[in-house]
Formats: C-alpha cells, sequence, structure tokens
C-alpha cells in the first residue's frame, strides 16, 4: 500500500477521512477535519496535502463550482484510505487490549 | 492580514498558484486570517518549491518556468546580498584583517567570498540586462508596464537616498552616540533595503511575465541565475568555512560583541549570516534545475519569441 500517513492525525489521511464522506472543496474539508479530530489544517497545509494526493491519483478535482473546487476520492483512493484504517484499528484495538490486560491485578 | 497572506501567496511557485491560487485565495476569504496562517502559508510555500508537484508543473510552459525561475533566483540573490553584507559589515574591522594575515584560511575564505559575490553580481547584471533592455522598449508603448518598469529604479534610488543618508548621519553630530539609536538606524536602513529589494523583485517578475521575450534571452537569463546560484552555494560554503575557522583561528575575535544591538557575538553573527545564505542558496538552486530543465525545452522549441 501506497503510504498515506504515519500519524493519525497526518493531513493527508485527515483529508482522505474527510472525502470518504463524499465530494468537498477547502473550506468544508478545514472544517470537517476540525470537527473530525480538532486539527484546524492551514491552507498552506491542506493545499499541499491535496496537490500531494492529487498528484498521486487518490483524489480528483471535479468541475469548479464558482470560484471552489470540490474534490472527491478516487477509487485507488479509497482503497488506500481503507487499508490504512484497518491497519489503524488493528493496532488500537491490540493496544487497547494490551492496556486492558496490563490493568487487572495480579 | 488578508492583504499580508495574499501576498505571501505570490511566494508559491507559478505552477502552484496556477493550479491552486483561486481556491486558496477563495479560502483565506473565508476563514479568520491569523498570525499562524501566515506561517502555514510560509512553511507550505517552501515545501511546494522543495517538492513540486509535477501535475501542477504541467499547467505551465518553459517560458514561463524559466521566467518564475529567473525570478525565484534574483529574490533568493536579494536576501542572500542581505546577509553577505552582514558578512562584509562583520568582519570589516582592521582586527579581522590582521587575522586574515595572521590565519590564511581565514583571510582565503574571507577572499574567496568577496571574489565570488562580484562575480555572482556580474552574472545577475549579465542575465538580467538583455531583459531590462526589452521591457524598456516595451514600456515605451504600453503605459501600464511603464508603471512597473519604473519600481525598480525608484526603489534603488530611494534606497540610494537613504544609505546616503544613513552615511551621513554617522559621520556627523557627537562622536559617542548611544549604541542603541545606532543599532535602530541600521536595523531600519537594513529593513527598507530588504523591502527595496523585494520591491525590485516583484516589479521585475510582473514585467517579465507581461512582456514578450525573445528564446535567447530567457536561455541567458537561466545561464546568468545558474552562475549566480554556483556563486551562492560556494559563497554559502566558504562562510561556513569561516565561522567554523573563526573561533579556532582568532578566538578572541569571535567572542566580539557584534550586530545591530551588538547583542550577538561576531562569531555568532556569522553562523546565522551562513544559515540565511544557506537556505537562499538552497532554494536559489532548486529554482535555477527546474529553470535549466525548462530552458533545455527552450532550446528544442521551435518559437522564436515567447
Amino acid at each position: 500500500m501506497r503510504s498515506i500517513g504515519e500519524r493519525s492525525t497526518d493531513p493527508a489521511l485527515l483529508v482522505l477521512t474527510s472525502l470518504a464522506e463524499g465530494p468537498k472543496h477547502g473550506y468544508a474539508i478545514t472544517i470537517d477535519v476540525e470537527q473530525l479530530s480538532g486539527v484546524r489544517l492551514g491552507p498552506g497545509t491542506l493545499y499541499g496535502a491535496l496537490a500531494r494526493l492529487e498528484e498521486r491519483g487518490l483524489i480528483e478535482a471535479l468541475p469548479s463550482d464558482d470560484r471552489r473546487r470540490p474534490y472527491r476520492l478516487t477509487s485507488s483512493g479509497s482503497a488506500a484510505l481503507t487499508e490504512h484504517l484497518k491497519t489503524l484499528e488493528r493496532v488500537a484495538r491490540s493496544g487497547l487490549d494490551r492496556l486492558r490486560v496490563a490493568a487487572v491485578p495480579g | 492580514m488578508i492583504r499580508l497572506a495574499r501576498l505571501v501567496l505570490g511566494l508559491y511557485p507559478l505552477a502552484f498558484r496556477r493550479r491552486y491560487g483561486q481556491e486558496m485565495r477563495t479560502l483565506l476569504e473565508q476563514s479568520p486570517v491569523r498570525a499562524s496562517t501566515l506561517i502555514d502559508l510560509l512553511r507550505g510555500a517552501v515545501v511546494a518549491h522543495l517538492r513540486p508537484t509535477g501535475a501542477a508543473a504541467r499547467l505551465v510552459g518553459p517560458a514561463d518556468r524559466v521566467r518564475a525561475s529567473a525570478s525565484g533566483v534574483l529574490g533568493c540573490w536579494v536576501v542572500f546580498a542581505a546577509a553577505g553584507f552582514g558578512f562584509y559589515k562583520t568582519t570589516e574591522d582592521q582586527s579581522f584583517s590582521a587575522a586574515g594575515y595572521a590565519h590564511p584560511l581565514l583571510g582565503d575564505v574571507h577572499g574567496t567570498v568577496q571574489g565570488l559575490a562580484a562575480l555572482g553580481s556580474v552574472a545577475v547584471l549579465l542575465g538580467a540586462l538583455p531583459l531590462i533592455r526589452t521591457a524598456l522598449k516595451a514600456a515605451r508603448d504600453e503605459p501600464r508596464l511603464r508603471r512597473w518598469v519604473s519600481v525598480p529604479f525608484v526603489a534603488v534610488l530611494v534606497f540610494a537616498v537613504l544609505t546616503g543618508a544613513l552615511v551621513v548621519a554617522a559621520h556627523a553630530g557627537p562622536s559617542h552616540r548611544p549604541a542603541t539609536i545606532g543599532g535602530i538606524a541600521f536595523l531600519a536602513w537594513g529593513l527598507a533595503g530588504l523591502v527595496c529589494g523585494a520591491a525590485c523583485v516583484v516589479a521585475a517578475r510582473k514585467v517579465l511575465f507581461a512582456v514578450r521575450v525573445p528564446r535567447w534571452q530567457l536561455i541567458t537569463a537561466s545561464a546568468g541565475a545558474a552562475l549566480a546560484t554556483g556563486a551562492m552555494v560556494a559563497m554559502t560554503l566558504a562562510t561556513a568555512l569561516y565561522a567554523g575557522a573563526l573561533p579556532i583561528d582568532a578566538g578572541h575575535l569571535a567572542g566580539t560583541p557584534n550586530g545591530p544591538f551588538q547583542s550577538l557575538s561576531a562569531s555568532a553573527s556569522v553562523v546565522v549570516q551562513a544559515i540565511v545564505m544557506a537556505v537562499a542558496a538552497t532554494l536559489a538552486a532548486t529554482a535555477t534545475l527546474r529553470g535549466w530543465r525548462a530552458a533545455a525545452e527552450l532550446r528544442a522549441a521551435d518559437a522564436p519569441g515567447l
């Protein structure tokens, strides 16, 4: 799998997760990501991530809506996100299980 | 604040701005612009220069990429010149010259920096002169262009007047003026120099994109930019070497107070100057490499004027 990002707050991962809901333009992505993760992506970070994701074919731009251009996940973007989130889920579940076991006295 | 943010947007690579500029401007209008937004934009601009995206680059033709590269290198040269002037001021005292005679490494490196500064200035001039001639010709027929062409001349004149005033003030009045006043005056002069330099770069870029330029002039500009970049890289290495050698060869000078407010040691000043030089030279090198590739495409193209 082509790596999306190493951290759960990686801008690329947050943008892909936001677009998993459906096409969005820059402002809508910023708001959604902030509600989702508490991270406010600055315009430089957001468009840097959009440019890299677009180049890798993980997202695509839709026809311009006024001065704003919506983006949507491509099929390979959807597959890459699914795989990455499953890995994260596995790691999170294992971590939580281990913490639970460690918390049991004796 | 939003005006400042729009100005920072101008620091992004041309291809990036053509592809995402309108959307980014719209986003800036929709959200509050804070200092953190400006820092984020600046960081994004540096990353976009260092890691360009091929998809956006395909939106810009080779002639415009050479234009962007040449004006980018000019901008880096202005920043580099400010750091280079700082190096000259730091090491201008007689005691540094004496250390240069006593320790050949210091003297040779210092001389090399000066020689390369002259070489780089000649390269910038040689690359720019044909373009300036074309711009002046075009400005005769276009009043709008005339305004932009006049900006660098006015900026240089303003800076020359400010420099003259500072020199006169420094040699007049009480000889024991408080260091703070001198520091403030020097800092204001330095900032004015950077503003005038920025005005020259912005105006030169506007004009360069507005006029039809013969292909050979763009290729010459690209060659001048490459030579100037080579000089910047070599000067950066020489300054770094000087920064490393100064505390070893002339420890008594390395610790002397330096800077506008005498707040840094001479050694720390040279390190700061070398860092600024390294950043400017790195950005110039990336712009030059891209310009060189675009110039190769131009050489292969048939169009006589672009």
